[in-house]
């Protein structure tokens, strides 16, 4: 199979055989995710309990802190860039949140409207 | 010791599964007896149990899905003449039995027959189509080929040792729950699909990156063939949706072994929930069924027409759309469920939307054939009649995506009758057109064309005398799914569709006659050049079957249309004289890793089935073992001297000068 990748300058590259950074380089990539996440997911411990910010706040709190460690993991871990050689990956991506966003949003707003409309299960039952 | 399985899971007082059973039992011991002593054994194991060739894995694929169909072809027999006979009385089914009958014909339609018939198709032909040698994970092709394998032993399984679902080919709850249904029916059939959902999932993701990652020299995405277009859409809602289909699935056994209460009618649990999951994943899996076929009937028309494929853009993102489009219809499965006028509203648009795509391409194979000169070869007549039938099931399509009109007709015989109408007209149609203009690719010879014109009339008639009548008796309000039912305005429109379905029957038989007279004929029908319909696509371009390599050399694509191309320029001769040197080509080594993946599989779903606990830890321990084994192994390719690639080559290239010659004047 290997003649198939045809020169290994191709924008063709699976994420992780990229050969250009050193090893040095590629490590430091790693620690500064890792401290990253890390800090993430000690503020949102830290913000759960705490009493030093307007209470309605922290749910949206860790809505952000959450897409923020997400963004992290896509950067750090998964390596995914801008670069030409990360069309595909960016648009799998793209196609995954696009699904994830219409099913859980489409499935929560046709349950709220259900539950609108149609009493309640045990209300059903009783009314037999 | 045995968990639940004991005697009784045997139906002695049921005479038709049993003689089924029997009769199925004697024809695998007939085959299995006869290559034994035959001596083919080393070579079944070899060269086909084995093999990660995506040629072979497809071939076996559509073989898994042919023996299906005839299967899934039974239970809808049964179940017509049941519907003839049963007018104020009981039949000669039983309802239990009759409710197992069409649970099991709807699933094993579904995952049995159409899709492993698609992804055979698409294993087979892709990676030819795009120029390469193979499949992106060829050992991992084969273990999702004999994944959804075990999925199909599984339900035939039922058939004999305990029971299948009663609940239709959804098992929707609270009626597939534990307290509606206690037997092991619904457990075969979640873990069948739950076992085989893994095989699609690993084939969906193999051939996703297969097109995104692997084409030949100058092949842009815009240079594929259609068909690789709708393989990379259909295979990334595969990936996209399956998923779904396996959460929801996972719940509801939840449910069933461990007494949860997603889905239940007490506790908490949400029935419609779970018509909500499962139909997010099942309108995309109605695409991911018909988008290949889309492709099929695009390289059909194309070829032979004689032109090149009308609106190709057009074409390429009607597929996308539909693509993204399919993941925003869903709802319209459940508008009776009661989500109120706005949530109807917004899906039925979206609904009718969806067909707006699907039109653009009607048109586009209208065009195509406009002005060609076309030959009515048995694919073509698939594709023709595929077009006639496809429209109806889709303009009853429509008619049912406008909620008041579906209120009156959901869940009646229209129902089903529009379903089969774009099931059978557009996937099955595709299939057989696929299959009729791939077959000499696949095994060197053609398929006889007057019993494969024979087929065609029977089935495509046979089609409208079974289905027109549903039409009429939903109409007439007659509901799906009725063991037996006292309206005598019903009765002749359900004799009616049983004489369309003998007549489909014999269609089918028609197809196997010509499967054997054409193996009988082979050396009369051989296809020597390896381009028996004067193609248009990179698979012709090799020999047929091509050798286990595909290409001696990497094709270098300078166009839409690739081989055409290259024999309008007569650019075989040239590159024969200035072909470089032949090299040594290294070829993935063959691996009994999805066998024997498959086997430790069944023993575990089984044991999961019958809730024999030790077995399913030996199962998944098996299991894990065979996949370890497979990632520490030392070689996994071998080497294809040049001077064999060159003999090989060199046949071909004889054969296929007078025709290149041909070519060039045309």
């Amino acid at each position: 199979m290997s003649d198939q990748s045809h020169a290994p300058t191709d924008h063709d590259l699976a994420p992780g055989e990229e050969e250009q950074h050193s090893v040095g380089t590629r490590i430091l990539g790693y620690v500064v995710g890792l401290a990253l996440a890390l800090l993430l997911t000690a503020t949102s411990f830290f913000i759960a309990g705490t009493d030093l910010v307007w209470q309605p706040s922290i749910p949206v709190a860790l809505i952000v802190l959450a897409i923020a460690q997400m963004g992290v993991h896509l950067v750090f871990f998964l390596h995914i860039t801008t670069g030409p050689d990360n069309t595909n990956n960016v648009l799998a991506l793209a196609f995954g949140l696009l699904v994830v966003f219409l099913v859980v949003g489409g499935t929560v707003w046709i349950m709220a409207h259900l539950n609108a409309n149609m009493p309640p299960m045990d209300q059903i039952m009783r009314m037999q | 010791m045995l968990g639940k399985l004991d005697w009784s899971a045997i139906p002695f007082d049921q005479p038709i599964p049993l003689i089924a059973g029997a009769v199925v039992l004697v024809a695998i011991l007939a085959v299995l007896t006869w290559v034994v002593v035959k001596g083919h054994l080393p070579y079944l194991w070899s060269e086909w149990i084995t093999s990660v060739d995506h040629k072979r894995i497809g071939v076996m694929y559509i073989l898994l899905a042919s023996v299906m169909l005839l299967r899934g072809g039974s239970d809808a027999i049964m179940m017509r003449i049941q519907q003839a006979v049963a007018y104020q009385s009981q039949g000669y089914l039983p309802p239990e039995h009759y409710n197992q009958i069409f649970s099991a014909h709807g699933t094993i339609m579904i995952f049995f027959v159409a899709m492993p018939f698609v992804i055979g198709l698409m294993n087979l032909i892709v990676p030819l189509q795009l120029g390469v040698r193979d499949v992106a994970f060829p050992t991992l092709n084969s273990v999702g080929f004999w994944l959804t394998a075990t999925g199909a032993l599984l339900v035939n399984l039922s058939l004999v040792v305990g029971e299948f679902a009663r609940t239709g080919w959804l098992a929707f709850p609270p009626l597939s729950e534990l307290s509606y249904s206690p037997g092991v029916g619904v457990d075969y059939y979640a873990w069948s699909l739950q076992i085989s959902g893994v095989g699609t999932l690993v084939a969906g993701i193999n051939l996703v990156t297969t097109v995104l990652k692997l084409r030949t020299k100058g092949m842009n995405y815009l240079r594929m063939p259609m068909f690789c277009w709708t393989t990379l859409a259909s295979n990334l809602l595969i990936v996209a949706a399956f998923p779904i289909l396996t959460a929801t699935l996972a719940m509801l056994l939840l449910d069933r072994y461990l007494g949860f209460h997603f889905f239940t009618n007490e506790a908490g649990g949400n029935v419609m929930m779970f018509m909500n999951l499962i139909w997010a994943w099942g309108h995309p899996e109605v695409y991911i069924l018909v988008l290949p076929a889309f492709g099929i009937f695009s390289e059909v028309v194309s070829t032979f027409s004689g032109k090149a494929l009308f609106g190709y853009r057009s074409m390429v993102l009607a597929t996308m759309a539909i693509c993204v489009i399919s993941f925003m219809v869903w709802l319209h499965h459940f508008f009776t469920m009661g989500a109120g006028p706005d949530v109807n509203a917004i899906f039925g648009i979206a609904s009718m939307i969806i067909a707006i795509p699907t039109g653009v391409k009607i048109y586009n194979w209208l065009f195509t054939m406009y002005g060609g000169r076309i030959r009515f070869a048995t694919p073509m007549l698939w594709s023709v009649g595929f077009m006639v039938t496809f429209i109806v099931g889709g303009l009853t399509g429509v008619l049912l995506a406008v909620p008041p009109a579906d209120f009156m007709l959901h869940n009646s015989m229209f129902l089903v009758a529009h379903f089969h109408n774009v099931i059978i007209g557009g996937v099955l149609f595709g299939a057989f057109a696929g299959f009729e203009y791939w077959f000499p690719k696949a095994f060197g010879f053609r398929l006889d064309e007057r019993w494969g014109k024979l087929a065609f009339w029977f089935t495509f008639l046979g089609f409208f005398i079974t289905f027109v009548p549903l039409y009429i008796a939903g109409m007439l309000g007659m509901t799906r799914r009725m063991q037996h039912y006292d309206v005598a305005a019903w009765r002749p429109w359900m004799i009616v569709a049983a004489i369309g379905m003998a007549v489909l029957t014999i269609g089918v038989i028609c197809q196997i006659v010509q499967i054997v007279v054409s193996i009988r004929n082979r050396e009369a029908l051989r296809d020597r050049t390896g381009d028996p319909w004067d193609g248009r696509s990179l698979e012709w371009a090799t020999s047929s079957p091509p050798p286990v390599f595909n290409f001696a050399f990497n094709p270098d694509v300078r166009g839409e249309d690739a081989y055409w191309d290259m024999k309008a320029r007569a650019q075989q001769q040239s590159l024969e004289r200035d072909r470089p040197e032949y090299q040594d080509i290294e070829m993935p080594r063959n691996s009994p890793t999805g066998f024997v993946c498959a086997f430790f599989a069944t023993i575990m779903g089984f044991a999961l089935i019958w809730h024999i606990w030790w077995m399913v830890i030996l199962g998944g321990l098996g299991a894990w073992a065979t996949f370890v084994v497979f990632a520490w192994r030392d070689h996994d390719e071998y080497v294809i001297p040049a001077e064999e690639v060159a003999a090989i080559d060199r046949v071909n290239l004889e054969e296929r000068r007078d025709l290149v010659s041909m070519a060039g004047t045309v």
